[in-house]
């Protein structure tokens, strides 16, 4: 619809008052996206960090190409960006599929007429409550081999000795466990209100119809709650791919040697301890791109944004 | 939708009139929004009477520092000073981040190594053309340059030397330190201690922080080799790197003598809390040990017996830098405190808190340094230890030495396939970016 003179003039002082959003905006996201994309095609780095000048599109073929950290996966030797991709790709799903499952379970369990709700339902928030990095250096302690309380209790009982944070696997492993322990109580808040918005004349018609609990969880549960959900999960899967400070610290920055990255992580290090600035603008370019394409397609297809009832 | 026109000829008043209503009092609007934005980004903008202190500096030493900045106020009421706290790493990296988006702290203090990279992002100015020749002659250059020079131009001046790794040993265990490796085994073996049974040491003859490559670097100068040479080359792949980091894979899982994994955080609480007889760390940590009520001795790291040479650990000044964005009146002010800050008076108040060793001849002979047995032996170790280069090739150094280094305790690598793929790695990142 064609907007008139007088409505634009109307509209004016809105204008005005959403500029310095609208500045600040600019400022802090397109600014530095435009100027990333320069990097990323510049030889900016610890010798020419003033002198830097516009090399061309070889720096995303050196992203895609480069073995410098000599990285093995089955035996095979990779490229640094597909080996940590793959990692991040496990990452993410690995984690994802915990924080709903785990998530969605409870928000079950807490849906239902249970004495100490309220208790349990803070308890469970806490995870989310205590400061990432807390979480994170706490769990790292704990996974000391040595003097950690989860080796300890695993050695004692289980006979278990896991060399957690001094091995490829190990380490990674730990920053999953303490991901996921943090991760769960959002999904968990996000399922319980979606539980609660769902009518209990459903259930109610359906126990007359003599449906078993897993046929109400089937066809009612899972598809009235897909609509909240999927935004969450896409939301979910996003910060997960991106999630820098629990790889970051429970790792103390990648140990051991170098392999306990995913791409943030990797593209962090690559930037800010080896300054090799142009290059790591071109891997968070081909980041951003693959969130991009992934998020396009996935609240395409699952049709997220789409109105509920 | 109504429009504001409409709303307003409908209760009658002559619409010229109303415009010009309407107009006035967008035009106030436009000004209270004008007025809001600028104040906010006024707000935002740069005090220009602040002076800022980047450190590194621990508890003991902040407080110390913090005293110092207000007494220095005293003398300039109308500037504003104050200190804050980075670890050394994220100090470096968000001073390079504010310094070139141009601003940043007026001073930045820290260990010399930094140097070099800070030199050539050109985010700290000389020193020099601003303090006369006889102040710089009142710094040590013996046993250590105290302050530090990069291409013909001075970069920073310290407040203190040494920042060099020693043997701290608890005296109520280990009465004796040990004199050389064999020693150390051989005491380590009767220190390290299974008292509950499980098969696994409760308290251990030593630990440190050894899968850092930093704290692996006295060995490397006991085995009688450098990780560069003159030329900045690296010089990694060799026997000495070998048989250096053999012998710290050969401590941790041979003889068993230190915790087989153990980060710094970790080899602190150990020696703190009396599992560990012995700790090699820097002169940082010491006023933590003698706040903890334990009764240390410091000594230099013991004399590798196949060798005969002492271990040596890097020594490096640690001083102020000014950072390039300083000018005018600013500049005269962020000098005269950092000159404060290095005087004798002020370096002595620190020497005393934390046995650290002053950078300033006069200090430096005071009876505070010669009477302290701590900083005596500090000062042993210091005379066997090398200067850390401020090349920026270090940097490239050290980020080629860690994977490789770390995965020799992970049982990826022999020490010399580490040494071999350590050197091809600083080679390349050299390469790339020097190119």
């Amino acid at each position: 619809m064609a907007v008139g003179i007088g409505e634009r003039r109307d509209n004016r002082l809105a204008y005005v008052y959403t500029m310095p959003a609208l500045m600040i905006m600019a400022l802090v996201i397109v600014y530095p996206f435009i100027y990333n994309i320069i990097l990323s095609l510049s030889n900016m780095n610890l010798t020419h960090f003033r002198d830097w000048r516009l090399i061309g599109p070889g720096n995303f073929w050196t992203v895609l190409t480069d073995t410098t950290m000599n990285l093995k996966l089955l035996g095979i030797e990779v490229p640094d960006f597909w080996y940590f991709f793959v990692k991040t790709i496990l990452w993410t799903v690995i984690n994802v599929f915990f924080h709903v499952t785990i998530g969605v379970f409870l928000a079950i369990i807490l849906n239902k007429d249970l004495k100490g709700k309220t208790f349990f339902r803070t308890l469970l928030i806490l995870p989310w409550a205590v400061p990432q990095y807390i979480t994170a250096l706490t769990w790292r302690g704990m996974f000391n081999s040595e003097y950690g309380a989860i080796s300890i209790i695993l050695d004692r009982f289980l006979g278990l000795q896991v060399p957690w944070l001094t091995t490829e696997w190990g380490a990674f492993t730990a920053c999953l466990i303490t991901n996921i322990w943090l991760g769960f109580p959002f999904m968990m808040i996000i399922a319980l209100g979606g539980l609660q918005s769902i009518p209990d004349e459903l259930y109610e018609a359906a126990d007359i119809d003599g449906a078993s609990w897993y046929q109400k969880l089937k066809n009612i549960t899972i598809p009235l709650l897909k609509p909240v959900m999927i935004p969450a999960i896409t939301l979910g899967i996003i910060w997960t791919f991106n999630n820098f400070n629990v790889v970051w610290l429970v790792s103390n920055g990648g140990e051991p040697s170098d392999k306990t990255h995913i791409l943030v992580s990797w593209v962090y290090k690559v930037g800010f301890t080896y300054f090799r600035t142009g290059y790591a603008a071109a891997f968070s370019m081909i980041i951003f791109a693959i969130l991009l394409v992934f998020s396009w397609n996935f609240i395409k297809r699952t049709q997220a944004t789409q109105a509920v009832y | 939708m109504v429009s504001r026109f409409e709303t307003k000829t409908t209760h009658g008043a002559p619409l010229r009139q109303n415009l010009l209503w309407d107009s006035k009092i967008l035009k106030v609007k436009y000004l209270v929004v004008f007025v809001f934005f600028a104040l906010s980004i006024l707000s935002c903008s740069h005090n220009e009477k602040r002076i800022m202190v980047w450190h590194s500096l621990r508890p003991i030493e902040r407080e110390i520092l913090r005293e110092q900045l207000k007494e220095f106020g005293k003398q300039h009421p109308e500037w504003e000073f104050g200190e804050l706290f980075y670890a050394p790493e994220t100090a470096r990296t968000n001073f390079i981040i504010s310094a070139l988006g141009g601003s940043g702290p007026a001073l930045l203090w820290g260990a010399s190594d930094n140097i070099g990279p800070l030199v050539e992002l050109q985010v700290i100015q000389p020193i020099e053309p601003h303090v006369n020749q006889a102040y710089l002659d009142s710094f040590l250059t013996d046993p250590i340059e105290a302050n530090t020079w990069f291409q013909d131009h001075l970069y920073q001046i310290a407040d203190r030397v040494g920042n060099h790794l020693c043997l701290v040993y608890n005296k109520d265990m280990v009465p004796e330190p040990p004199e050389t490796m064999n020693e150390l085994i051989e005491m380590g073996v009767a220190l390290t201690k299974d008292t509950n049974g499980d098969g696994k040491p409760d308290r251990y003859a030593l630990a440190w922080n050894y899968t850092e490559p930093f704290f692996a670097i006295p060995f490397i100068g006991g085995f009688g080799g450098w990780i560069m040479d003159a030329e900045s080359r690296p010089t990694l792949d060799t026997d000495a790197v070998v048989d250096a980091a053999q012998l710290i894979y050969d401590l941790a899982n041979t003889h068993r003598i230190i915790p087989r994994e153990c980060d710094y955080e970790i080899a602190n609480a150990l020696f703190k809390d009396g599992y560990s007889a012995m700790i090699i760390n820097g002169p940082w940590s010491w006023g933590t040990y003698i706040e903890n009520n334990i009764d240390i001795g410091i000594t230099r790291i013991p004399k590798i017996d196949e060798t005969d040479l002492w271990p040596s650990p890097m020594i490096s000044p640690l001083g102020y830098s000014l950072n390039v964005n300083v000018r005018g009146e600013r500049l005269r002010v962020a000098v005269a405190l950092m000159q404060f800050l290095t005087s004798p008076e002020v370096e002595l108040i620190f020497t005393r808190a934390t046995a650290s060793i002053p950078s300033r001849k006069e200090a430096f002979r005071s009876s505070i340094v010669k009477d302290n047995e701590l900083l005596q032996q500090s000062v042993y170790q210091l005379m066997v230890g090398k200067t850390m280069p401020v090349v920026t090739e270090l940097r490239w150094i050290w980020d080629a030495m860690r994977p490789s280094y770390q995965a020799i305790f992970t049982g990826e690598k022999t020490p010399e396939q580490a040494a071999e793929s350590m050197q091809r790695l600083a080679l390349k990142l050299i390469e790339e970016n020097r190119e």
